[in-house]
């Protein structure tokens, strides 16, 4: 293989093959942050803890099942350990940042979720704090909190106050780390009893009860039983519960949402003609100009084969370049876009198997785009490539 | 002085089918994910906010954003209605004015999968406040003070058991589907049924909001003035159609964002395909160039004649985007508006914004595409060009 040969080839036109690398380095970039993403919104299902339930309404995952469940649940053969789980609803600053937060039972949450890692604070400090809340690293990252910072959020849910815009008041107690993929790092959890108090008070309003229960049950019994056994407690009202498994949970609250999966292949599928596009654009023209060079090499001896090759190389050789580009320029774009995405696809991550996918796709591209210059260079006859104008 | 005539640029383009198809195609493809988006967008917002009324007002609990989070107990939803002398009254005397349940309850859909589907409960007052917005098209409606309900055109399909004589059990009550009705804009994704027959079935204890019809020339922000220090009733008091569009920014803009957001980084691998073929149209045509300039065109006709071309061919793109979206047009499809977090149907609607901001796009991103080869066009002088080739 004529390497310098190849080189100054792609050299000689330094403006064509540098806008081709950037266009395919932008193209990958797009392709893997869009695999991230639908990755990381199966994953929510895919890694679901396989013994924890979730209680909700059966009628709706907006009426607050009675707190009086909770003590009789626990009675229920199976069942370990179970905490609230009370969507609060808060909205911090007058711009409306926006993310998730939970009211949970101190001690159950600490046994129950042993994927949250505090890597600062402790739940000795969390428990010890009415207003306590541990939050997630990234959210910590995202608004620049710290240990002891103070957080006030206003709820539409729980309105304090006569207007409702006053800020409830919460302290950063501990941040912590998830040690799976699938649990979010941009949420917050606090105690329910500090929402409890509150309303109890008079300070707060709101309905009284919890969204759902969280339930951990004995790895040794069946799901099923446990479940069934729970639904059929509350048969007869005053609310009815509906027990799933976390991850049927999931399931459906991402079903909701509708086909995203779907949405993002369809744009996935846009961005890969794209990057096609670019590269086979590039190697056509320069098959074509380069119809006399060929004709030349083929006059002096050189193989058929080595002469395709020599495009289909120089075809892979921008498209690697423009991949690791593209590389970096989605680890990049995934940190931008991580507070945005990771709500509804908490998995969100460049790792092993997008890259691995996104580089696949570029080298089959980059492949055929060689290929098609390549075949023509093949198949061409000294005397005709001679005779053509440069 | 002149400039270069037109059928220069059509026929060159013409010529280099070839660079010039892929330079196109790759516009197309980012005009047609910047159009699909914005299609969504329109669909959404147009079933969302189509006909909301700024002479029916919204009364919610201070501090809640929407009904879902807003509660009023049976005392403060009485002296909202009965005390406001903004309200329209009716022939006999009455406040056209209802108070409203409202819970997204969770049913399963005809194609499988759960979604949460708006039952709002009503009162008689609310047929009259609605009027001839709303329709029955098949059945009847329901009978006040039963166990009857009638379903929106949007959803009578899409979920399980909502067809005229079906059953549908919530919490531990049977309803009967009565009727299938129309009226404006989100209410066809809704069911209605007895406020408060709802309420005993679901253990309901408040009212969610409250809406009453006002009087020709009293705006709703004149009630909020007057309710929002109200000592025993507070209330935060908007238009309907102020509280539609409340509902619908946050997935709207997500969707121009995220459209815009695709749209810019696929734009900028377009623009580097466009310059690249351009610049191929450029190099090939050097010896013409030469001749143009020879007889006299001057730098800055040639100048305009390639980003002419330029911006042809992305419109030629921009065309070609459209219609890869365009079969989308009306095609049925939901999602959760998560600001409600209740299902809603709606169809893409490819609207004369989405093909202006398509094609607009579209020319644009072939004119900066095509900017750098004009101006090295430009630069040639007749004897370089001339000479070569």
């Amino acid at each position: 293989m004529p390497w310098a040969l190849l080189f100054r080839n792609m050299l000689g036109h330094p403006v064509r093959s540098a806008l081709t690398v950037l266009s395919v380095a932008v193209a990958l970039a797009l392709l893997c942050v869009l695999d991230a993403t639908a990755r990381g919104y199966t994953s929510a299902v895919d890694l679901a803890a396989q013994n924890r339930l979730v209680v909700m309404s059966q009628v709706s995952l907006f009426v607050p099942l009675p707190l009086a469940y909770q003590q009789k649940m626990e009675q229920v053969e199976g069942v370990q350990t179970t905490t609230k789980f009370q969507w609060f609803g808060g909205e911090y600053g007058d711009r409306g940042g926006f993310f998730a937060q939970f009211g949970v039972d101190a001690d159950a949450f600490e046994t129950m979720y042993k994927e949250v890692s505090l890597v600062e604070g402790s739940f000795d400090e969390f428990r010890g704090e009415r207003t306590g809340c541990v939050i997630g690293k990234g959210l910590a990252a995202q608004y620049g909190w710290a240990l002891g910072d103070e957080v006030r959020l206003t709820s539409a849910i729980f309105p304090r106050g006569a207007g409702g815009k006053e800020a409830w008041t919460f302290v950063v107690r501990g941040i912590y780390e998830a040690k799976r993929k699938n649990f979010d790092e941009q949420t917050m959890f606090f105690h329910f009893d500090y929402i409890r108090d509150s309303l109890e008070t008079g300070a707060a309003q709101g309905a009284e009860g919890a969204g759902t229960y969280a339930i951990e049950i004995d790895p040794n019994m069946r799901a099923e039983t446990v479940m069934s056994a729970i639904d059929a407690l509350f048969e007869n009202g005053p609310q009815r519960t509906r027990t799933t498994s976390e991850a049927e949970f999931n399931r459906q609250f991402m079903s909701m949402m509708g086909n995203i999966p779907l949405l993002l292949r369809s744009i996935g599928g846009a961005v890969l003609f794209a990057i096609f596009f670019a590269v086979l654009n590039t190697m056509l023209m320069a098959g074509r100009e380069r119809t006399r060079d060929l004709g030349i090499m083929k006059a002096l001896g050189f193989k058929n084969g080595h002469i395709g090759m020599m495009l289909v190389v120089e075809s892979m050789v921008l498209i690697l370049i423009g991949s690791l580009l593209g590389v970096v320029l989605a680890k990049g774009l995934a940190e931008v876009m991580r507070p945005f995405v990771s709500g509804f696809a908490p998995g969100f991550a460049i790792d092993g198997a997008v890259l691995a996918q996104g580089l696949t796709i570029a080298g089959v591209l980059g492949l055929v785009s060689g290929l098609a210059p390549g075949l023509r260079a093949i198949r061409i006859l000294p005397v005709h490539a001679l005779r053509e104008d440069a | 002085m002149a400039l270069v005539p037109l059928q220069y640029a059509f026929g060159s383009i013409w010529h280099r089918k070839g660079a010039t198809l892929l330079a196109v195609m790759s516009i197309a493809a980012t005009v047609a994910v910047l159009a699909g988006m914005l299609c969504l967008q329109q669909g959404f917002l147009g079933v969302q906010t189509q006909g909301g009324r700024t002479d029916l007002a919204v009364f919610l609990r201070p501090g809640a954003n929407s009904e879902g989070e807003s509660a009023f107990d049976l005392e403060r939803s009485q002296i909202v209605m009965k005390e406001s002398p903004e309200i329209q009254t009716d022939d006999n005397g009455a406040p056209m004015a209802s108070a409203e349940m409202f819970l997204a309850v969770s049913l399963p859909k005809v194609d499988g999968g759960k979604t949460n589907v708006p039952l709002r409960g009503v009162q008689p007052m609310s047929f009259a406040i609605h009027g001839d917005d709303l329709k029955i098209l098949a059945g009847r409606n329901l009978t006040p003070g039963t166990n009857e309900i009638i379903v929106g055109r949007s959803i009578t399909d899409r979920i399980a058991d909502c067809k005229v004589d079906d059953e549908l059990e919530l919490n531990m009550t049977m309803f009967r589907v009565v009727g299938v009705f129309e009226a404006r804009g989100s209410h066809n994704s809704e069911i209605w049924g007895d406020v408060d027959r709802l309420r005993s079935a679901l253990q309901f204890d408040n009212y969610n909001r409250v809406i009453g019809l006002l009087k020709p020339g009293i705006t709703a922000e004149q009630v909020h003035e007057r309710l929002v220090v109200h000592p025993r009733a507070p209330a935060k008091v908007i238009d309907e159609k102020t509280y539609l569009s409340s509902q619908t920014g946050m997935l709207s803009g997500m969707l121009g964002i995220m459209g815009g957001f695709l749209a810019f980084l696929m734009g900028i691998g377009a623009i580097f395909t466009g310059t690249n073929a351009m610049l191929s149209l450029v190099a090939s045509r050097t010896h013409e160039i030469g001749i143009l300039l020879a007889t006299g065109f001057r730098p800055w006709a040639i100048f305009v004649s390639f980003l002419l071309e330029a911006a042809l061919l992305g419109l030629g793109g921009g065309i070609v985007g459209c219609i890869l979206v365009l079969p989308l047009n009306g095609m049925q499809t939901g999602t959760t508006n998560f600001q409600t977090f209740t299902d809603i149907a709606f169809a893409f609607q490819f609207t004369p914004t989405v093909l202006i901001t398509a094609l607009a796009t579209a020319v644009i991103l072939g004119v900066v595409g095509g900017a750098f080869p004009a101006f090295r066009a430009s630069r040639l002088t007749p004897t370089q060009a001339l000479r070569r080739g």
